[in-house]
């Protein structure tokens, strides 16, 4: 967590909508997509017990403040689930014949905090429980918002 | 989970609602023609025969995604005083059977629910264009139920993906080979063969499950519960009006739903935060039977490892020795789980190989087991059933049913 204010998100419903159109996009994950449009990762983060939570909500689950805000992460952390996808409906950036790794990666800004992605750069049979990752973003195509992935720490 | 025991315990309900009525569509993998809608009409008066029962005596009805008013309208049940589409699994109707016929909002109900094979489950469905109309428009149906976020796209965790991870982390986190998966797995056809309902019912070895094939690892084809089209429906009423109807009484003993605060997929602290801690917990607080009770034990199996963390869960080891527990009272000779050479496991094949209905099929089962009407199955003086329906997150339940002795 950086003491600097972060950077404010731009209000942009419409462009949010046309860039995620199979997604439910609502005021309380807008700063969420929009974030992704503009290669961060932003999750929630109470500004008065700094609590974070993911996905995210309207208010703090541990202390009901309604002051909650996106905030970037570090984009490091330790791969808590792993699943290996072989088959499934086809979608861009996804290799079902090498087989799509999906892990959750536990971040490091608090424990329990986790996010969904893949990992990039090795064979998938080679992601495990433990291993330490850092946050890459990968361009998957024209008209799709880059995609929040993981690669193996150095 | 540090609710006072006295708070938790309360069961004004205990032995007070009856199941009195059971009825089936068939389950199937090749049948055509025919539309959610029918399925559950077909269950339904199947049920409503089977209590012995008319379509006016039914004044509460409960279902989920095929609506009780449209189930109303089509059954022309002149007037209910109670109806609900909880979301699914079965248990969710149940619990709200018994509340809206003990509290006496309405006095019987009919209940069911649906399977019903959807495109990207069944390559068979999949070249269906009327199936491929009817699933939902939404990649992540959890943005429908409103149960957690809402992105579809391709790294999403979430049903069969969330599963074979927790899958592996349980594999990882105690040692265990996939043969703890398959004896699940093995249990369930074995027992399958028994019943003429079930879809699969072909032996299946441990080599054939080993070399299975792999969908999300560690979960192979014969992890994952089989898509069918079927229904089953059920007819709830008081314990006193059951004694007046033709078949032997199932009573609902204590039955709850558990949930956690972090209790979706990727959130999930661990397996001792799931809903099924919670449901442990409350079920044997309100219950008068304990564990050593229980006759005949239904734990959900729609995918493979949730089955081992419900032995856990309930109390017959501890977190992490589910394996060992089922490798322990494993019977070679019959390829089943016998617990403490007495106690079967999904009797019916389960959701691996009865077919997959979310625990619609356990319940069924459980209560065909305590009528004593389970034909070549029947478990001898079978007077307790435990049903765990549900996985770790959002639909965890329990039920303890027994027979009105």
């Amino acid at each position: 967590m950086s003491d600097d204010p972060a950077e404010p998100v731009a209000d942009r419903s419409a462009e949010l909508l046309s860039a995620f159109p199979g997604v439910r996009v609502d005021p309380d994950n807008a700063a969420y997509y929009s974030g992704l449009l503009e290669r961060r990762l932003l999750l929630n983060q109470c500004t008065g017990c700094e609590t974070w939570h993911h996905p995210p909500r309207p208010i703090c689950p541990a202390c009901w403040s309604t002051d909650v805000s996106a905030q970037d992460i570090q984009g490091s952390g330790t791969v808590a689930l792993v699943t290996i996808l072989r088959q499934g409906p086809r979608q861009p950036g996804v290799d079902y014949e090498g087989g799509h790794v999906l892990v959750a990666v536990e971040l490091d800004e608090q424990s329990g905090l986790r996010v969904p992605g893949t990992v990039v750069g090795v064979p998938a049979e080679e992601v495990a429980v433990g291993d330490r990752v850092q946050l890459v973003w990968t361009d998957i195509g024209d008209g799709v918002a880059p995609r929040p992935d993981f690669e193996l720490a150095q | 989970m540090s609710a006072s025991r006295d708070r938790i315990a309360r069961n004004p309900a205990r032995d007070q609602v009856a199941i009195v009525g059971i009825g089936r569509s068939p389950y199937s993998r090749d049948r055509d023609g025919c539309s959610p809608g029918s399925l559950v009409l077909e269950a339904c008066i199947d049920a409503v025969g089977d209590a012995g029962l008319a379509k006016e005596d039914i004044d509460g009805l409960i279902g989920s995604t095929v609506s009780a008013q449209w189930v109303q309208a089509a059954l022309g049940i002149p007037a209910v005083s109670y109806f609900a589409n909880p979301p699914i699994i079965i248990g969710n109707q149940l619990v709200a059977a018994v509340g809206a016929v003990h509290s006496g909002v309405c006095d019987t109900v009919l209940m069911y629910h649906h399977g019903y094979r959807l495109p990207w489950a069944s390559r068979r469905a999949a070249q269906d264009p009327m199936r491929r109309r009817s699933t939902v428009g939404v990649a992540d149906p959890r943005s429908w139920w409103g149960t957690g976020h809402n992105d579809p796209g391709s790294n999403s965790l979430f049903g069969s993906s969330a599963y074979a991870a927790w899958a592996g982390r349980y594999l990882h986190d105690y040692g265990y080979g996939r043969e703890s998966l398959g004896h699940i797995a093995l249990n369930s056809r074995t027992n399958a063969a028994s019943n003429p309902g079930a879809v699969y019912r072909e032996p299946l070895t441990m080599d054939a499950y080993l070399d299975g094939r792999m969908v999300r690892d560690p979960l192979t084809v014969y992890d994952m519960d089989i898509p069918v089209d079927g229904a089953d429906a059920f007819i709830v009423t008081t314990a006193e009006r059951a004694r007046d109807l033709p078949h032997p009484s199932v009573l609902v003993h204590a039955a709850t739903l558990g949930h956690t605060d972090y209790g979706s997929e990727e959130q999930l602290r661990d397996l001792d935060h799931s809903g099924q801690v919670v449901v442990a917990e409350r079920l044997w607080a309100r219950s008068e039977v304990e564990l050593a009770d229980v006759d005949v034990f239904y734990p959900y199996e729609g995918f493979s490892n949730i089955a081992l963390a419900w032995f856990e869960s309930v109390g017959y080891c501890g977190r992490g020795e589910g394996g060992e527990f089922v490798a322990d009272h494993w019977i070679e000779a019959e390829q089943r789980i016998v617990i403490e050479g007495r106690i079967p496991v999904n009797t019916h094949g389960g959701s691996l190989s009865e077919g997959g209905t979310q625990g619609a099929g356990h319940l069924r089962e459980a209560c065909m087991q305590l009528r004593g009407a389970a034909g070549s199955r029947q478990v001898d003086d079978a007077r307790v059933a435990l049903v765990t329906p549900g996985g770790f997150y959002f639909n965890s339940q329990g039920l303890i049913l027994r027979t009105d002795i």
